[in-house]
């Protein structure tokens, strides 16, 4: 199971901040969200924020990066700030 | 036809600042040509012109040989989006070197509709005063009846002494009359030119406050072209996720959990970037708990501004992510209400929140440490990590100067200088640090180190590339040319949007074309994107070489606390990461075109038409 955190609008649609979801990539992990939570992928069309233990997957190996037991994934909706 | 093109000389800057000497109660109108705006812009800009050309910079800038300039820009008071921002320039008490601290609200705009690019206050007066603007009439009043009021009874008071609706009003809190090192000037209640020390200059002239009204309309080149500009602008800004999404519903404190998230979120003084309970303080728990409302500033089509309800203090505003930030996770406090009235105390004192949560997580690591010891602050509450009580207690003393917050009111560095320890004090050029630990961002990190006015973020927002993705995303831990080089152009377009009277969280969902041509179309110019950018540029240098008059030693000044150097990041995404500074600094000055020890070399003062002040 990955530990998945989801951040702003994201918590309305899944009811929670915190989830666990069986998934081996973070591609994967996207799909089994879109599925279950309606309004999820209409949420991050615009863009996204996903972290793998802190590290942003543009950094990793972006959608095929694989997820391991313990892992933490963060997903956030556009935003910024200063 | 000529008569009538006469009439008018320049379009969005009126051509005019108002000249107050406090000393000998001289008040002046003095007009600038078209010329010298095609050079500075207006603003940021024109206030480092004035200040180079008539200032020396090695004056004391408590004394009244130190100027105040206050200049909203060419687009403030138009319906240029944001359009409503002015900065106050001057030397800082807190640093020595220049300060541009920046504010939105309403009170830039309606000093434009009075008919004024801005005011050089100069010399000190004899006992407090207060300048009331409206239109050409300028009259120089007693405020001795209102020294010692908080902002919001200050406002009150002078709204019914003019009794007019209209007024705008600027002014110091109690910390700017009593010269706390990093005293803001406030506008609109609770927004803050904040940084660096502006509102001890202001008391330092005994000057409270400048109270405005005026009836014109800004003179705009092009009309039509200039509506049909705006109004795409407008909607680029409403299309973009974060400009017209994220922002407006969880305000900038929706970054509290990107930042931690992220591993950069500075806890208990930077000695971690991740803080524990950084949910309990983010945007959505204030959204969920507190918020009633969110508040633009004049013409925004975003309004991050956050209106909050709490049981104990009512209704107010804010506070930013930087204030939830610098008085919660950086002094372990993670009791959003408390962070809530703490910025509520710093906005009614006149106070900037980054320096106060600053300072207190200096002195709080002190105590840590041993340094500062229990019989030293007698009955006063102990500077230990998340006591809340730390918070009403030391900011009301410091505002006052009373007792251990006189030490409090010089600032994080000079206290921990005291102790011989300035090394727990996380500033740069003595400025308190904002909410971004560079160990996760080193190119901020190095935008810190070499940023004009100190530590400060908004000049050089990094944390866009490096972290956001705007306009693209960059590796945090890149620390290539193009890294150094991004770090330049985030610097000079920062000059220009604040030179331009605009807000910088534009930059989501606007780039420098767009910028090029609201001014074009305003100003009925035909600047190219690099002409403008070259304005910033040009002002950068200007602002470093007022610094270098003043004293600046880059070998020592351009630094970060030894903390980012060489005490590795100890947990989280950015675990044994430090600065790498020393290699970048030096491809800095080189991209820069300066010299290899930071000097503005006369060949490229040349270049930027600034040799006049090397
Ligand atoms: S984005 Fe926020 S700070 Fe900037 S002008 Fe709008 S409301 Fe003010």
């Amino acid at each position: 199971m990955v530990k998945v955190k989801v951040f702003a609008t994201l918590i309305k649609l899944t009811g929670r901040k915190i989830l666990e979801v069986p998934a081996g990539s973070v591609g994967e992990l996207l799909e089994k969200l879109y599925s279950t939570y309606p309004g999820f992928e209409e949420e991050l069309k615009r863009g996204f924020m996903i972290l793998v233990n802190g590290r942003n997957i543009e950094h990793l190996q972006g959608l095929q990066t694989p997820l391991r037991e313990e892992d933490i994934v963060s997903i956030f909706p556009p935003a910024g700030g200063g | 036809m000529s008569i009538f093109i006469l009439a008018i000389s320049m379009y969005g800057n009126w051509g005019k600042f108002l000249r107050v000497n406090l000393s000998n109660g001289e008040v002046k109108v003095e007009e600038y040509n078209e010329e010298l705006a095609k050079k500075w812009l207006g603003s940021r800009g024109l206030a480092i012109y004035f200040l180079l050309k008539e200032m020396d910079p090695t004056v004391d800038p408590l004394s009244p040989e130190n100027k105040l300039i206050i200049t909203p820009g060419p687009l403030s008071g138009t319906s240029a989006p944001t359009g409503g921002r002015y900065n106050v320039i001057t030397k800082s008490p807190h640093t020595g070197f220049i300060t541009m601290a920046n504010s939105g609200g309403y009170f830039g705009a309606e000093l434009k509709f009075a008919g004024y690019d801005g005011i050089i206050v100069e010399g000190k007066a004899e006992k407090p005063v207060y300048i009331y603007i409206k239109d050409e009439n300028v009259e120089i009043r007693d405020a001795s009846h209102l020294w010692g009021k908080l902002v919001s009874e200050t406002e009150e008071a002078i709204r019914k002494e003019i009794g007019s609706k209209k007024l705008r009003i600027a002014l110091i809190g109690p910390a700017g009359e009593n010269l706390v090192k990093f005293a803001a000037v406030m506008n609109d209640g609770h927004r803050a030119a904040g940084r660096a020390g502006v509102g001890a200059v202001m008391g330092s002239k005994n000057l409270k406050a400048i109270a405005v009204e005026g009836s014109k309309t800004v003179p705009i080149a092009d009309k039509q072209k200039f509506m049909l500009t705006i109004r795409e602008k407008i909607n680029k800004l409403r299309n973009d996720p974060v400009a017209g999404g994220g922002l407006p519903k969880y305000g900038t404190a929706v970054l509290v959990n990107i930042i931690n998230e992220n591993g950069l979120y500075p806890t208990r003084n930077f000695q971690t970037g991740v803080y524990e309970h950084a949910y309990e303080q983010s945007g959505e728990a204030m959204a969920a708990k507190y918020l009633i409302r969110n508040q633009p500033c004049y013409a925004c089509p975003i309004g991050c501004g956050r209106v909050n309800k709490l049981p104990t203090i009512g209704v107010t505003e804010g506070p930013e992510y930087e204030s939830t930030w610098a008085l919660g996770a950086n002094l372990g406090i993670n009791d959003l209400a408390s962070i809530i009235e703490a910025n509520h105390l710093c906005d009614e004192l006149g106070l900037d929140t980054i320096s106060t949560g600053g300072t207190l997580a200096t002195a709080m690591e002190l105590y840590e440490k041993g340094f500062i010891k229990d019989e030293d602050l007698g009955e006063a509450p102990p500077f230990r990590w998340g006591n809340t009580e730390v918070l009403h207690y030391y900011i009301t003393k410091l505002a006052k100067r009373e007792g251990f917050g006189d030490k409090l009111a010089e600032g994080g560095y000079r206290l921990a200088e005291s102790y011989g320890h300035p090394e727990y004090s996380m500033s740069v050029k003595k400025l308190e640090l904002p909410a971004y630990d560079p160990r996760g961002a080193e190119g901020h990190g190095l935008g810190y180190a070499t940023n004009n006015r100190g530590g400060c973020h908004i000049k050089n927002y990094m944390i866009s590339p490096e972290i956001l993705g705007y306009p693209y995303k960059m590796d945090p831990h890149d620390i290539s040319d193009d890294k150094v080089k991004m770090l330049i152009i985030f610097q000079d377009l920062s000059a220009l949007i604040d030179a331009a009277g605009l807000c910088l969280f534009t930059t989501f969902g606007l780039g420098a074309d767009d910028y090029r041509d609201m001014l074009n179309a305003a100003l009925g110019w035909d600047f190219s994107t690099e002409d403008y950018l070259k304005i910033g540029e040009r002002i950068w240098n200007a602002e470093r070489l007022f610094n270098l008059k003043a004293g600046l030693d880059p070998a020592k000044d351009d630094t970060l606390p030894k903390r980012f150097l060489e005490e590795p990041m100890p947990e989280g995404p950015n675990k044994g990461y430090v600065v790498r500074l020393k290699e970048m600094l030096p491809r800095y000055y080189a991209l820069r075109g300066w010299t290899e020890d930071g000097k503005v070399p006369p060949e490229k003062a040349k270049e930027l038409g600034i040799e006049e002040f090397v």
